[in-house]
């Protein structure tokens, strides 16, 4: 049996993967894929509780975060399809409007 | 029942106007409005209150029906009269029609909202008259602030956006330090009340059953209270030095939501501070009396030097409405029956007489589009029946003797005189110089609008180009544009300046009910 | 049966005041459908006024007095009650006869003054003369200091209504604006000391055992035998000892006087009233407004003779102004500024009497120079008729052949101002100067007062002869003086009234000839001697003598009076050496910078604007400014300080997902750390 530290540590990595992508890239895809990356992380964290305590709450609540997950990707490809459309470009640091 | 039913009157009223058609909407209101006012003077008639409300008294028209309990404190829909609150209820509904017949001729856009918030705005100002526990109350006290918000920021001048914006946000803030205070004192209390009801609370808070909150003591936790409740308060009054935002909102509210603003809004401050710093915290107001006498005073004699610097008509009388309740802030330091009764009726008093000096600026704008003091002269020459009333109602202003504004001063200087706090009778004799001021600005204002040549200068109509026209009958361009004001436009007027004199000749008529409710207040009050 | 008489009477006393009231709300709301605009009404409502007056008058007679409180505006148990009442005494009763008659003739004198000329606005000006009667029969027999007060201001009200008539112009709106507000600040002061006086004792009743001078003398000799302050018992005297604090409350109460009765420094608005139409200046100066404030003094002579002070304030006051006025009135060109400001010197006259002690001359001079001042006006009223509206006197001149009734009647009024014997003034202002002249010579004040009297009567009897002979004798000087307009009855009718009275009334109280032949002929003395005990001569006297120490030389009046008649003759000489002949010079031309001081009236509106401006508008302006910059100022300024910290904290908002992303890294870790630390995570 493997230790929960060892999940833990994984899905820490995973989820520092994730928040780097988000940190540095500007393209819509890859901050979509990031993001994936870091539910995920999260998604292994309930998962091995979840593991280690017996109690499944931890698993249903990953099911729903990958419910989630999906619909998060078609409203994010939605908005990215929007986005090309009026800028013509998927760059997230072009679409500047939506401030003050 | 009766009280519900004269809120719902408004209230559905309100929802009537609204889908309206804007063509009916000016005479369905002032009918609609008449069913309140008919009510309410029903009410006045068969009044069968006795004592305060707030002291055990005996309330009319009174129900208590338990709501929801919030935590430890039950809260309850518990309305009833007084002889304090009874002549405010009649005051509104009165105005209230008033105002609305005087809205016929400048309100020419989207009547139907229009009137329809005038009676939600009724329904507000008579629910902060009525209803007796403090979560409620202070629902109503809020729901005011919309309806004159829109009212002002949607038909205002030009600068109506600055005002509206100006009025609702001090009056709010006002109301958080308010609110503040006045759960200082709830929780102060503690387990010696279970609901939110003011007359229990004031019963509490007069037993002596405040205890320490967060280890300040009950003393020093009365105190701050009691500043707390007076800043939140003195905005709404105005109280020198915030009284800013009245002017603003005066100037540009129309000139129906000026008489409403002037002649009940301003009451709600006064009404607040008789009914929480007055009667619960009596000791607190004994006190620091000289200090609160101080600044009434300064109100009045500043407020009335304030008047006599304006050229706009509206300025005018919105600076001289904060010198005037300076005297009713006065009469309820004194803790005597002519002082408190006197400042009760101060504020009946100059609610009507304030309600008709502004609609008299109104029916005047109407025909002239200046408010200015030097654009315009010899108004009487074109418009009698107006200028009778405007002089009539300015003297009740200065406080002639047979009109309702005499006698709400005197009472208070009468009261105020002899009270017990230290300097009273030089505070009165200081406030009094008023009524020299106000008989300076007035007829200075009016000798120059109404009487001496006839002549308008009107900026909207041919750039600003003097229209002069000496002679009778000549029939010029300005004789078709002033002319006699119509039916609708001085009914109001008579109906206010009506009600000005009926109160300044027969004032037991509501004096008498007024010192039945101030009385328990007085005595209990240890000032005797 | 009399008693039954007597009780009716006084029931239906009420009515003389509620008659003119009736008339106003007439002639205000149903003037235009009458003929004449409502005079007709005014006319029968003070006709009925003046009979039910002299019908008191009568009672009043025969003993009886009454005292009542007839309406409660508002009855306050443990406090103060405000009631109308009517006290009806010698005093008001004689005083009702006067105002009411005075009306009377003032209102079928404007028949022939404002209708015959075609005037507008009548309806209004008759609502105004209704409302001006009413309101001062109602002062009257007001049997408190509060309806005093009540109506006192009514009477300002009316003042306004009616100087400012003719509000088409510009200069009556500005003068009746100017005698409200000066009769207003006078006012203030009368305010404050009812009030004070209510707190004082508790009541403001004139007459009876509960009255405040009765209280106050009681009071007072309480004081006397103890301690000072001590024997005020249950009166409050706000720190003062009784003695002072009375005092300070006469002199509040004068306040409203001084405005009212335009004594100086107050008098400057009399002047300018001139522009109201000629009746109302009769009225305002003969029998109401400008009476108001000398009979309010009588009627709470009781009160003011507990205190020498205030006594001789008055006394100095009234003097200085007798003077002062007169000498104002010499350079005058216009018939009704000579008449006003002799107006202002007479009512000086009676102040000196009632701060002499003389309560019977003052009341006496209050009477006599009501009618012949009323004639003097509705003289001045009918030549400005006959002059076509001018006023002018150099532009006159000859009238009196053309208009003898106007003539007579106008040279028996100015007989009687000038106090020659022996017209009714005469009898009355020398009267005046022997009490101040007894009284006097203990009292320096006094006899400054008296002193300043006698001197003023020269001025009186030039300026009275020198209008006299410019009006009516010599040479026409103008077209108009050559063709004067003619008068109908209803001018002449009140003129005759008048002379006849202005001649005659002096007789009642011929005190010279009572002392030099013993016979009982002070007739009002008599009838002021009789009344509501506290309220009679009698009882004044003794309180001046116990209270005040008034104590009087004896003297015997023939000598004072030989005395003021040859300095009146002296006056009315040099008038008529100056200006007799057909063509009379502009004598008063040679007095140069005198002349241009007394043409300015010593400058005392100027001197009276600039305060009002300075400490008026000056102030408020500052005010005004103070509040837009530093009180609105720090409202906006708080709202200015929100919204710029907004919009520079809003700079953070960029518009990049990356950023905010960064920004939520950076803020967990922030968050992460704090509480690690906190927590002793790292330790």
């Amino acid at each position: 049996m493997v230790a929960v530290q060892f999940y833990l540590l994984l899905s820490a990595a995973i989820f520092c993967i994730g928040l780097f992508g988000i940190l540095t890239r500007r393209n819509v895809l890859f901050f979509l894929m990031s993001v994936e990356l870091m539910l995920n992380a999260a998604n292994i964290n309930l998962v091995a509780f979840s593991f280690q305590y017996g109690n499944l709450t931890g698993q249903v609540f990953s099911l729903f975060i990958t419910a989630l997950a999906a619909a998060e990707v078609a409203v994010g490809i939605g908005i990215m399809l929007v986005l090309y459309r009026n800028f013509g470009d998927v760059d997230v640091t072009k679409a500047t409007t939506l401030r003050w | 029942m009766i009280l519900e039913l004269l809120i719902g009157l408004c209230l559905l009223g309100s929802v009537v106007l609204f889908v309206t058609p804007n063509r009916y909407a000016g005479r369905l209101a002032a009918g609609w409005s008449l069913l309140p006012l008919a009510l309410s003077l029903l009410m006045y008639a068969g009044f069968s209150g006795q004592g305060n409300a707030l002291l055990g008294g005996q309330l009319a028209y009174e129900t208590t029906v338990q709501w929801v309990s919030l935590g430890p404190y039950t809260l309850n829909w518990h309305v009833g009269l007084d002889g304090i609150s009874m002549p405010l209820i009649a005051l509104s509904t009165v105005l209230t029609t008033a105002a609305i017949l005087s809205a016929w001729t400048p309100i020419e856009e989207r009547e139907n909202q229009f009137y329809g918030l005038v009676l939600f705005l009724e329904a507000g100002l008579i629910g902060v008259f009525a209803v007796l526990d403090f979560f409620v109350w202070f629902v109503f006290w809020e729901a005011v602030l919309v309806p004159m918000y829109f009212l002002v920021a949607i038909w205002g001048g030009p600068r109506r956006k600055y005002a509206a914006i100006k009025f609702f946000v001090y009056t709010n803030v006002a109301s958080l330090v308010m609110f503040i205070g006045f759960f200082t004192l709830v929780f102060g209390l503690g387990d010696s009340i279970a609901s939110l009801d003011m007359p229990a609370i004031a019963q509490a808070l007069r037993a002596g059953e405040l205890g320490s909150l967060a280890g300040v003591g009950p003393g020093t936790l009365k105190t701050l209270a009691f500043a707390a409740m007076f800043a939140g308060f003195a905005v709404k009054v105005p109280i020198v030095p915030v009284h800013t935002w009245l002017p603003d909102a005066h100037v540009e509210a129309p000139t129906p939501v000026s008489v409403l603003l002037a002649g009940v809004l301003l009451k709600m401050g006064t009404y607040a501070l008789l009914r929480f710093n007055f009667t619960m915290l009596p000791d607190v107001a004994q006190q620091y009396a000289a200090i609160i006498a101080l600044f009434a005073v300064v109100s009045v004699i500043y407020g009335a030097l304030l008047a006599l610097a304006q050229q706009d008509l509206k300025r005018i009388v919105a600076y001289s409405s904060v010198s005037s309740m300076g005297y009713v802030i006065l009469g309820l330091v004194a803790y005597t029956v002519y002082g408190v009764g006197g400042a009760t009726f101060q504020m009946l008093s100059h609610g009507l007489i304030s309600g008709l000096l502004f609609a008299c600026v109104g029916v005047i704008y109407n025909t002239t589009h200046t408010r200015m003091v030097d654009d315009m002269s010899g108004m009487a020459d074109r418009m009698p029946v107006t200028t009778s009333m405007f002089v009539a109602g300015s003297f009740a202003y200065m406080g002639l003797p047979l009109t309702s504004g005499f006698l709400g001063e005197y009472f208070v200087f009468l009261g105020t005189f002899h009270a017990d706090f230290p300097g009273a009778a030089w505070f009165t004799a200081i406030a009094m110089f008023g009524i020299v001021i106000v008989a300076g600005y007035l007829l200075y204002a009016m000798q120059r609008t109404l009487f001496g040549p006839f002549s308008v200068k009107t900026a909207h109509a041919d750039g600003g180009a003097m229209r002069t026209d000496g002679g009778e009958g000549s029939g010029s361009e300005a004789e078709h544009d002033i002319d006699r004001a119509a039916a609708h436009d001085i009914v109001p007027l008579a109906m206010l300046l009506a009600l000005v004199i009926v109160l300044g000749v027969a004032p037991e008529i509501s004096f008498g009910m007024i010192r039945d409710a101030v009385g328990p207040l007085v005595t209990a009050g240890g000032a005797g | 049966m009399a008693a039954t008489s007597t009780a009716f009477a006084f029931e239906v006393a009420p009515a003389i005041a509620i008659l003119p009231l009736a008339s106003f709300v007439i002639a205000l709301f149903a003037g235009k459908y009458l003929p004449k605009g409502g005079a007709l009404a005014g006319i029968a409502a003070t006709g009925g006024s003046l009979l039910l007056s002299l019908w008191i008058a009568l009672t009043v007679a025969g003993g009886a007095t009454y005292n009542e409180e007839i309406y409660s505006l508002v009855t306050t148990p443990n406090s103060f009650d405000l009631h109308f009442g009517l006290l009806l005494d010698p005093l008001s009763a004689l005083m009702l006869v006067i105002v009411s008659l005075v009306s009377f003739l003032v209102h079928l004198f404007s028949l022939g003054y404002m209708n015959d000329e075609g005037e507008r606005g009548l309806p209004r000006y008759y609502a105004g003369l209704g409302l001006f009667s009413f309101s001062m029969l109602a002062f009257v027999f007001a049997d408190n200091l509060f309806m005093s007060f009540v109506f006192f201001e009514l009477v300002g009200l009316c003042s306004w209504l009616l100087i400012g008539h003719w509000y088409r112009e510009e200069a009556p709106p500005s003068a009746a604006k100017k005698a409200f507000l000066v009769t207003r600040f006078g006012d203030y002061f009368f305010l404050v000391g009812v009030v004070a006086i209510f707190a004082t004792f508790g009541t403001t009743l004139f007459a009876g055992p509960e009255s405040f001078p009765t209280l106050a003398e009681e009071a007072l000799a309480g004081a006397g035998g103890g301690e000072a302050g001590g024997g005020a018992g249950e009166l409050s005297t706000f720190g003062f000892g009784p003695g002072t604090w009375f005092t300070v409350l006469g002199f509040l109460v004068l306040g409203g006087v001084i405005g009212k009765s335009a004594q100086f420094p107050l008098h400057t608005w009399l002047p300018d009233a001139m522009e109201g139409p000629t009746p109302v200046s009769a009225l305002i100066h003969a029998a109401t407004m400008v009476a108001a404030g000398v009979y309010l003094v009588a009627r709470m002579y009781g009160f003011y003779a507990l205190s020498p002070t205030a006594l001789a304030v008055i006394a100095f006051v009234g003097g200085f102004t007798a003077l002062f006025a007169a000498s104002m009135a010499v350079v005058k060109r216009d018939i009704k500024q000579v008449l006003a400001y002799s107006t202002i010197s007479q009512y000086g006259y009676m102040m000196l009497g009632l701060g002499a002690g003389g309560y019977v001359a003052a009341v006496f001079h209050l009477m006599t120079h009501a009618f012949f001042k009323a004639l003097l006006f509705l003289g001045a009223g009918a030549v400005i008729i006959a002059m076509h509206h001018r006023q002018d006197m150099w532009e006159m001149g000859g009238l009196k052949e053309k208009l003898p009734v106007t003539y007579y009647a106008f040279l028996a009024g100015s007989l009687a101002l000038a106090g020659i014997f022996p017209f009714a003034g005469f009898w009355s202002k020398d009267e005046i100067l022997y009490e101040a002249l007894i009284h006097g010579l203990n009292d320096p004040l006094l006899l400054g007062g008296y002193l300043m009297g006698l001197t003023a009567i020269v001025f009186t009897g030039f300026y009275t002869f020198r209008m006299v002979l410019l009006t009516f004798h010599g040479e026409p000087r103008t077209h108009t003086a050559r063709n004067p307009h003619s008068l109908g009855w209803s001018v002449k009718v009140p003129l005759v009234v008048l002379g006849v009275l202005a001649t005659v009334i002096g007789l009642i109280n011929m005190t010279p000839v009572a002392e030099a032949t013993g016979l009982h002929i002070e007739y009002l003395h008599t009838w002021l001697e009789h009344g509501i005990p506290g309220l009679t001569v009698e009882h004044y006297d003794e309180v001046l003598e116990t209270v005040a120490g008034y104590s009087a030389a004896s003297l015997s009046p023939l000598l004072p009076a030989v005395l003021s008649l040859a300095l009146a003759l002296a006056g009315a000489g040099l008038a008529w050496a100056l200006y007799s002949g057909p063509d009379p010079d502009h004598h008063t031309e040679r007095l140069g910078d005198i002349r241009t001081l007394l043409m300015n009236n010593y400058y005392q509106d100027e001197y009276q604007v600039w305060i009002a401006e300075t400490f008026g508008t000056g102030v408020a302006r500052l005010s005004d400014r103070f509040d837009q910059s530093i009180v609105d100022g720090a409202v906006n300024g708080i709202s200015e300080v929100s919204l710029l910290s907004g919009d520079r904290i809003r700079r953070i908002q960029t518009g990049i997902v990356s950023n905010y992303a960064t920004l939520l890294t950076l803020g967990l870790v922030v968050l992460l750390l704090s509480v690690g630390l906190a927590g002793g995570w790292f330790l």
